[in-house]
């Protein structure tokens, strides 16, 4: 006759015990239902996947030619106090990446230089920056690309803010100036 | 020392590597009476701008009133006459303009 007697365990500690090893490899599984995402997001900052969505190419600003694109084809997305705000890339001609000292851009025309708009920054084949977009913002409204070269010259030029993200213009319509 | 150094490293490297903040210029105007502007300044992530330049420019781009925001992030001017804009200018692309007519009547 056997004495062994039946240890007693918890319910919790019986379903750890029996599902532990599926549970590990849940744990596994869960990432890799992130990856496409993470390697869609690794080309788009790498530049694999180009400048971005929407791509305007060869915007000509004076002399110079700009390619511009929204970072992500969505809406802009809130910061706070501060509104809204949209990232948009740029990409200067390979020519002009010496002779151009700051690029800026604005919805609607820059009244001056100073108040020229959101500046753009990092590389010159690859810039982005934070475009703020006012709510009342009307749907045919123009995006400003303003150049400043080295040589204290100043260039404008200005794309349909419907050709240049049109999530924006759904987004601002959607709004219907009500805010 | 050592061995407390390389217990640290793991926590202080986290703490190093916070997402990089966005920190958006912004600026408010607001009547304070019928004579007066109170405009305030700042960043989205939160911090004040005191001393940066803040000017009222009119339509003509005269500069009406060339003037820095106080220790409290924060400047009141009369109300110009005519048509202005008010402009928070913390650097070249990190501005903020207000039109007149988004400041509104006491």
């Amino acid at each position: 006759m056997s004495k062994a007697q039946a240890v007693q365990v918890s319910p919790l500690k019986q379903f750890w015990l029996k599902w532990r090893f599926h549970i590990n490899i849940l744990l596994i599984l869960i990432p890799l239902g992130f990856m496409p995402k993470y390697f869609a997001d690794a080309a788009m900052f790498r530049g694999d996947s180009g400048l971005g969505a929407n791509q305007v190419s060869d915007i000509q600003v004076g002399p110079y030619t700009l390619d511009l694109a929204e970072l992500r084809d969505e809406a802009p997305r809130a910061d706070g106090p501060a509104g809204h705000f949209k990232l948009f890339n740029a990409a200067l001609c390979k020519a002009c990446t010496t002779e151009v000292k700051a690029v800026y851009l604005r919805i609607g025309k820059p009244r001056s230089l100073r108040a020229a708009g959101t500046i753009f920054f990092g590389a010159p084949y690859r810039m982005i920056t934070s475009l703020p977009v006012p709510p009342r913002t009307r749907s045919d409204a123009q995006v400003w690309i303003t150049i400043e070269g080295w040589d204290g010259s100043m260039h404008q030029a200005s794309v349909p803010l419907a050709q240049a993200s049109p999530a924006t213009v759904a987004w601002l319509e959607k709004q219907g100036g009500t805010k | 020392m050592k061995h407390l150094t390389r217990r640290l490293a793991l926590p202080i490297l986290l703490l190093c590597a916070g997402p990089a903040l966005a920190h958006n210029p912004m600026c408010e105007c607001a009547p304070v009476d019928a004579e007066q502007i109170k405009c305030t300044g700042g960043f989205s992530d939160g911090s004040g701008a005191p001393g940066v330049t803040l000017d009222v420019i009119g339509y003509d781009e005269q500069v009406l009133v060339g003037s820095k925001l106080g220790d409290d992030s924060t400047l009141t001017f009369k109300r110009p006459d005519g048509e202005f804009y008010v402009l928070f200018d913390a650097g070249p692309g990190h501005v903020v303009e207000i039109d007149h007519a988004d400041i509104g009547e006491p």
